[in-house]
């Protein structure tokens, strides 16, 4: 391991070592009970409970799926979108002003809609997922595709290119590196997507621990959960990071 | 010399005059002002406190009250923390908030029955609660009053968890139940029903309070509020009482009040008249406001049983009628 990544790793934990230590501080200090601020050992022991248990696992489980299809799916939806709004100045002027006026509708709004619509399963925390990942990801499809520039195109169809080697030669690659950045958003918001459809109406998942943690007043639990759901976006945003490095490679 | 002695004589009346003012007319001592957290958003349940402001009973007692809309949880930590002296919440969140150490106390029982029921279309084949073995119902938490109503009714009919297939549908169980997703649901018997009623669909109920007596909303308070403040906490529960006694009486009154509170009351006037005198039935009992320890043992062996409660708390100290006039 080089020294560069020691120190790197060294910084860290010392961050998370003077974290603590505040935080503990705080508590010692302040003699706040359990119910207003839980020392860190008091939420470590409750995280250690739950790990024991399986519980956390099974929780995790159910989150990640609903986050993976939500993302998936809204990924899907609005990159086709995105990709036909920056080709057709029509579709744009017909669409563009209902997709801006949806995302002035909060989500905690329409997923109690989307659970009598659709159920109280998977689907419709899916749904949630994919309805709040939807926009970044379109917004930067489309800018990606736009950012094309008319002398690459020429050159494409000087070349006698196809529609599909001009998509897949020419607009995939440019437009990438601005997709993935929509998708890095994307993926942590599919986070909160999925805990606001959990928290309508579900029996299991991060959320449904978080709302048992605040209705039991079980404390240590809430925080058990918001630490989960804050790894949980840096994984995700991290496997984004990774697929961005790998896939565009040919950048350097 | 002279000149000090005018300044001494006009200090003197100075000061004459102003213990003049004093002695002539005492000061109005100025209202305590109390913010309530109401557990829900405005409605005409809460038609005996907008009754109780409106009439002047808070006001009497020297106190000024203003309503806060915040969640049930939210209001039972804020009274827990210190930061407000009184809350509306139900007993079994007083006996939850408890067992984490938070000191809270229910001083008034506003319900005296519990107002969870269960709920089927007719033509279900569902017409006694034991008829809901294989049935799936819809309940909107595993946890709350609810989950504590349909446990006790279940335990009553010897339903076990295996027996019923419990779905959490959160606050959409009448979408639900019509939509056929569900066989049945378990609601509050003064809210839903009333708008299956409406609806003209027909229905089976099955009343919790009709099998056991459990405990429902009441004022609760902080200890240390009800050790250093008891006659505030007195007059709080005086002035609120007043203002139950006279929406028992004067529904239409009460009714009439809550317009002032209520918004949108007159688009939906049929339906939330039918609300409120459904709930006035929860209200009413031998003595207003009166806990009954039975009714709180049963809530905690309920919770104890559904595992929402790890350990037995100190009932004694989770209620008292001590302040009641």
């Amino acid at each position: 391991m080089s020294r560069r990544h020691l120190s790197r790793i060294g910084l860290a934990v010392l961050s998370l070592s003077v974290f603590l230590l505040l935080w503990q501080g705080v508590v010692s200090l302040g003699g706040y009970p359990t119910f207003i601020l839980p020392s860190p050992r008091a939420v470590v022991e409750r995280l250690g409970s739950l790990l024991m248990s399986g519980a956390l696992w099974r929780h995790v489980q159910v989150t990640l799926k609903e986050i993976l299809g939500g993302l998936a799916l809204g990924t899907f939806v609005a990159t086709l979108l995105g990709y036909l709004l920056a080709h057709s100045p029509v579709a744009e002027r017909l669409l563009a002003p209902y997709i801006v006026a949806s995302q002035s509708v909060p989500t905690v709004a329409i997923a109690p809609l989307l659970v009598i619509w659709f159920g109280t399963g998977l689907l419709s925390k899916v749904l949630v997922c994919a309805l709040i990942v939807f926009f970044p990801i379109l917004v930067n499809t489309v800018v990606g595709v736009r950012s094309v520039s008319r002398d690459l195109r020429d050159l494409m169809r000087t070349l006698q290119a196809s529609r599909w080697q001009m998509i897949w030669m020419l607009e995939v690659p440019a437009a990438l590196p601005t997709l993935l950045g929509g998708l890095k958003v994307g993926a942590t918001l599919a986070v909160i997507g999925a805990v606001v459809g959990e928290f309508v109406a579900s029996d299991r998942g991060v959320g449904y621990l978080l709302k048992q943690g605040q209705q039991l007043y079980d404390t240590p639990l809430v925080f058990v959960g918001i630490g989960t759901l804050v790894v949980m976006a840096q994984i995700l945003y991290g496997t984004v990071a990774l697929a961005e490095r790998l896939l565009l490679r040919w950048q350097d | 010399m002279k000149k000090e002695m005018l300044w001494l004589a006009v200090l003197l009346a100075m000061g004459l005059t102003a213990c003049g003012g004093i002695s002539e007319s005492s000061p109005t001592p100025k209202p305590t002002t109390i913010r309530l957290p109401m557990g829900f958003v405005a409605d005409v349940q809460f038609a005996p406190w907008y009754v109780a402001v409106e009439k002047g009973y808070f006001a009497e007692e020297g106190i000024e009250l203003e309503f806060d809309y915040s969640w049930e949880t939210d209001g039972v930590r804020l009274v827990g923390s210190g930061e407000l002296p009184f809350a509306i919440a139900s007993g079994d969140q007083v006996i939850l908030a408890r067992a984490q150490e938070l000191p809270v106390t229910t001083i008034t029982s506003w319900f005296q029955r519990f107002p969870v029921s269960v709920v089927a279309l007719e033509g279900n084949g569902i017409e006694e609660p034991i008829d809901l073995a294989g049935q799936k119902v819809g309940i909107p938490e595993t946890f709350g009053a609810s989950y504590i109503g349909w446990r006790a009714l279940a335990s009553e009919y010897g339903l076990e968890e295996d027996d019923v297939e419990l779905e959490v549908v959160g606050y959409t169980q009448l979408a639900n139940l019509t939509e056929g997703r569900v066989d049945a649901a378990v609601v509050y018997a003064n809210n839903e029903p009333v708008q299956l009623k409406q609806a003209g669909r027909d229905f089976v109920q099955f009343l919790v309070a009709e099998e056991v007596s459990l405990v429902s909303n009441g004022i609760i308070a902080n200890e240390t509020v009800l050790e250093e403040r008891p006659e505030l906490a007195r007059a709080f529960v005086r002035a609120f009482l007043k203002g139950l006694q006279d929406t028992l009486e004067d529904p239409e009154g009460a009714f009439e009040i809550c317009r002032q509170y209520v918004e949108g009351l007159e688009e939906n006037e049929d339906a939330q008249r039918a609300v409120l005198d459904a709930t006035i039935d929860y209200w009413r009992g031998e003595q207003l406001g009166e806990s009954d320890p039975q009714a709180w043992r049963n809530t905690s062996e309920v919770m104890r049983s559904a595992e929402l409660l790890q350990e037995s708390i100190d009932l004694e100290k989770a209620f008292t009628n001590e302040f009641l006039p």
